[in-house]
This record gives C-alpha cells, sequence and structure tokens, in this order.
C-alpha cells in the first residue's frame, strides 16, 4: 500500500511539474523577462532637472505624472515622506525646489 | 465617470509603447488632466500604464464580460523598484522559519509534493478604483481594473507550517518575495497575517494562475494567496516565510496599508486618519461591464445589461439594477457559482421604450448583508472603493 501511494504521489508530481517542464524557450530552470524601458518627459520648466535626478533615483517618473492635481500641501507631505521615510537623499534646498516645481507644473495652485 | 476613458480612446503606437491622450466626447477634459498610456510588458497584454518604474499596469474593462481573466490581462502592481526578472528554479527556495521546530528550502519540486489545492478567486488590489474618490487622493490612479477573476492552484500554507512545526507562542507570520528596494534605507516590500489568518485553509502558496506557471510581473515562481482580502497581502515571488513571537512591525503593515479604525472604514472627506488598522478583507462590489459607459443604444432593440460581482469570501445573495438612476430595482438573474472567492456574472435583460439619456446602476449584497454605498466611502490611501457605480447610456 504504501508503495502505492509513493507511486501515486510520483505521478500526481510528474503530473504538475509538467507545468514547468513545458514553459518558455529555455530548456533548464531559468525563465527570464526583460523590462521595456519607458520614455517620460516632465515639463520643462525650473527645478524640473532637479525632479528627475533624484526622484528618478528610486522609480520612474510617471510616479509624478500620473498624479492628480495636488495642493502644495500634498507635493511637499510626499516629498517630505521619500525624505524622512523612504530615506531619499536629498538635500533641503533641493527638496524645496522639487516641491516648487511640482506645485508649479504639477499642482492645483493651492 | 473617468473610466470610459479607458474604453473610448483614441491612441497611437509607438514601438510597443501605446500613447493614449483623454479623447471623450462630452467628458470635462479636466477630469482627464492625467496622462493615460497603454503598454504592452513581458508575458503581458496590452495594458493600461500607471508607472514603470516599478511596473503597474491596469486590466482594460473588457476582459471583465469573461468569468476568468486571462494571466497575460491580470493587473500587475509592484511597490520597490527592484523587481524580479530572472529566476533559476534550480536555485529558488521558499524559505520557512522563525518560531519554528525546523527550518525548511522548499524547491518547486518540493513545494508541489504538498497536496495540490485549485479555487477560483478574485485578486484586487487594495487601491482599485482610486481615481474615483473625492477629494482625489495621492497614489496609483487605478480606475476599475487594477482587479481580476483567476483560478489559483498551488499547496496550502498550512501544510507548509506544519511541515515546518510552527511552536506555541507565535503570533505573526511575515512574507517576503525577492523584490528589492532601490535604497538601503526604502522599507522591503514584507507583509504579514496574524497566525490564525495564517492557518486558515484557504490560504495558499500558489505556483499556478489559470492551469499555466505565473507571469513573471505577477509574482513568478510562486505568490501567497490570501481569498478575500485585499492583494496586499498576495506577496508576489515569495521567498521567505517567518513565524514570529512579537507582532511584526515593518513598514508596510504598521504605517502603509492602513485604513480608518471606523465601521466603514471610512472619514469625513478631506479630513485627516487618526486611529488605523491595516486593510484586510475586501468590500462589496458590482460593476456594469456591457453596455459600456456612454453607449448608444436603439429604442426597442432588446440589450443585456451584464456585470459582475463579488465580495470578500461570502457569495452573493443578489444584484439588483436600476436603469432610471436608482428610483426603481428589479433582480439581476446570477450566472453560474463559481465558489464564494470567485465573482460571480449577472445579466439583465433590458428593451429601452423611448429615447432619451438612461443611467444604469447595480447594487450586489452578500449573504452576510454587506452591500454598497450610494455615495462613495472616503480615506486619505483610497481604499475599500466600492460605491454602486452610474452607467450612462442614450438611447435614440
Amino acid at each position: 500500500m504504501k508503495n502505492l501511494t509513493s507511486l501515486f504521489l510520483l505521478l500526481a508530481v510528474s503530473t504538475v511539474s509538467l507545468v514547468y517542464a513545458q514553459d518558455s524557450a529555455s530548456k533548464d530552470m531559468v525563465h527570464s523577462i526583460t523590462l521595456p524601458t519607458v520614455k517620460v518627459e516632465l515639463r520643462a520648466g525650473e527645478g524640473k532637472d532637479e525632479t528627475e535626478r533624484y526622484c528618478g533615483i528610486c522609480h520612474s517618473l510617471d510616479y509624478i505624472t500620473t498624479q492628480p492635481k495636488l495642493s502644495k500641501a500634498q507635493w511637499t507631505a510626499t516629498v517630505n515622506k521619500m525624505v524622512k521615510v523612504m530615506g531619499a537623499p536629498i538635500p533641503d534646498n533641493e527638496a524645496k525646489r522639487i516641491i516648487d516645481y511640482l506645485d508649479v507644473f504639477y499642482g492645483t495652485g493651492k | 465617470m473617468k473610466q470610459n476613458g479607458f474604453t473610448r480612446r483614441d491612441f497611437l503606437k509607438t514601438a510597443g509603447i501605446v500613447t493614449a491622450m483623454a479623447a471623450v466626447g462630452g467628458i470635462p477634459a479636466d477630469l482627464f488632466g492625467e496622462e493615460q498610456r497603454m503598454a504592452r510588458f513581458p508575458e503581458k497584454t496590452d495594458m493600461i500604464l500607471l508607472t514603470s518604474r516599478p511596473p503597474q499596469l491596469e486590466t482594460p474593462l473588457h476582459y471583465f464580460k469573461d468569468s476568468i481573466t486571462p494571466n497575460e490581462a491580470v493587473f500587475v502592481r509592484w511597490h520597490i523598484s527592484q523587481i524580479p526578472t530572472s529566476v533559476d528554479l534550480s536555485e529558488w527556495r521558499l524559505k520557512v522559519g522563525g518560531n519554528t521546530e525546523k527550518q525548511l528550502s522548499l524547491s518547486m519540486n518540493d513545494l508541489m509534493k504538498f497536496e495540490k489545492v485549485s479555487y477560483t478567486a478574485v485578486i484586487q488590489c487594495s487601491g482599485n478604483s482610486r481615481s474615483l474618490f473625492e477629494p482625489r487622493v495621492v497614489g496609483g490612479q487605478w480606475g476599475n481594473g487594477a482587479m481580476g477573476n483567476v483560478t489559483w492552484a498551488g499547496s496550502r500554507l498550512k501544510d507548509i507550517l506544519d511541515k515546518a512545526g510552527l511552536k506555541a507562542g507565535s503570533v505573526d507570520v511575515s512574507f517576503n518575495g525577492l523584490d528589492e528596494p532601490p535604497l538601503p534605507t526604502v522599507p522591503d516590500l514584507v507583509k504579514s497575517l496574524p497566525v490564525d489568518k495564517a492557518l486558515e485553509d484557504d490560504i495558499l502558496v500558489a505556483y499556478e494562475m489559470n492551469g499555466k506557471q505565473l507571469p513573471m510581473l505577477n509574482g513568478f515562481p510562486a505568490r501567497l494567496i490570501v481569498p478575500g482580502w485585499y492583494a496586499t497581502y498576495w506577496v508576489k515571488s515569495l521567498s521567505e516565510i517567518t513565524a514570529l513571537t512579537t507582532p511584526f512591525e515593518g513598514f508596510w503593515m504598521k504605517t502603509a496599508y492602513r485604513i480608518p479604525d471606523t465601521p466603514c472604514g471610512c472619514i469625513p472627506p478631506g479630513s485627516a486618519q487618526k486611529k488605523s488598522i491595516p486593510i484586510n478583507r475586501m468590500t462589496t462590489r458590482s460593476l456594469i461591464i456591457e453596455p459600456a459607459n456612454a453607449s448608444s443604444l436603439k429604442v426597442n432593440r432588446p440589450v443585456t445589461i451584464m456585470g459582475i460581482a463579488f465580495s470578500g469570501g461570502y457569495s452573493i445573495r443578489d444584484v439588483i439594477v436600476s436603469v432610471d438612476g436608482g428610483n426603481t430595482w428589479r433582480g439581476a438573474q446570477l450566472g453560474k457559482d463559481m465558489g464564494r472567492y470567485s465573482w460571480i456574472q449577472w445579466t439583465f435583460p433590458w428593451k429601452p421604450e423611448k429615447p432619451g439619456k438612461f443611467t444604469l446602476m447595480a447594487r450586489a449584497t452578500n449573504s452576510i448583508g454587506e452591500s454598497q454605498p450610494f455615495d462613495g466611502l472616503w480615506n486619505p490611501s483610497g481604499y475599500l472603493w466600492n460605491k454602486i457605480e452610474k452607467t450612462e447610456v442614450e438611447v435614440r
């Protein structure tokens, strides 16, 4: 009985493994993808360079462009979160320029 | 209604990336202030592109005409930018340890030796429909497409923890995946479940989606499945399971993914969240898929209004539909029951007998009486959205 069970288990395992055996071009066990590069252009203006340089360290710039228009308080809180919580290495004066840029070009003006 | 931008949008294809600006007649342009784009990522179909690094891809709504969402169309949401793009199964191991008798290091073959369990369950991002919040909130601006209905298969988390020998005194179980932060200061994405929740029978480490291996962007080679709960817990490319004797206090539990500690998970719009708890079970929702918003229908020509409904782990008891903006309601016909974690399709035959503008609405109720509000419930992170949606159609 025990042998039968083992045989059944072995069969079951072989069946589920098929999903993996059939996988992909590679005959080995490696599964890989290549991510596309997506170009995002921020609006031209004072502070754009700093915004691209610092924000782009950790994430694509569409994290900015896909947001709704935010108040200056919301942009300030967002940049502060990146610096204080996420540890983004942005000097204070640069952070201020980034907040001003986001407020002017991606803000509600309030 | 913002979501009709996703179905009625002109777009231009350029090198695999499609740029689409909102071009919808009769809708105020400022509602579409944000750029909308389409993109095709590896193993995925053309998806609505929210962000590229890390990727956030939304499912176009027409896929929800089918009861099962195909793997290539299931939404994608990563948090930190160093995501896995290559996994060697001869090296990949799922490590299980912490407050356990044994430390396990499971290969894919080891994982597949546990009893294989399969069921269909809705996967939904906590922030699905965030773009509908008013006032607007910061975060991924999802329409209604950060969800899908998938048949998952894998091993019970409970069986894995049993094999490791979970020891008394465990309070939380944490889950880490292969994704890594771009800077050492960025909190790694680690989630946790209370130990009683982790030991529930239905929680899986899934290695199959709809009978196939997981696409890399959906968490190859295995992800946690917590059916009925929001997908923030469904850790992708799972690599470590750790039993803890003290409450887990990582950023993604203690600070992020929290909802107001109020019965509705909501607070007055625009106010600040005070006492909060980790987000957990999904709210009850329904959505009209056909006709699409802003459709044009013919007088006296019968149509079938069709949609989906689901809730956080309780079967849908009924769906009622209104074709007159909520004044009168009648029951919809429920489709095949695919289990309490799945969504259910519903249909409602309708013959518009006079021309004019009509507002279609649907409202689902689950088996424990949970339903949907007429007004959107608000919280500052844009979670739990389940307002009764309005589909505007014109009959000519």
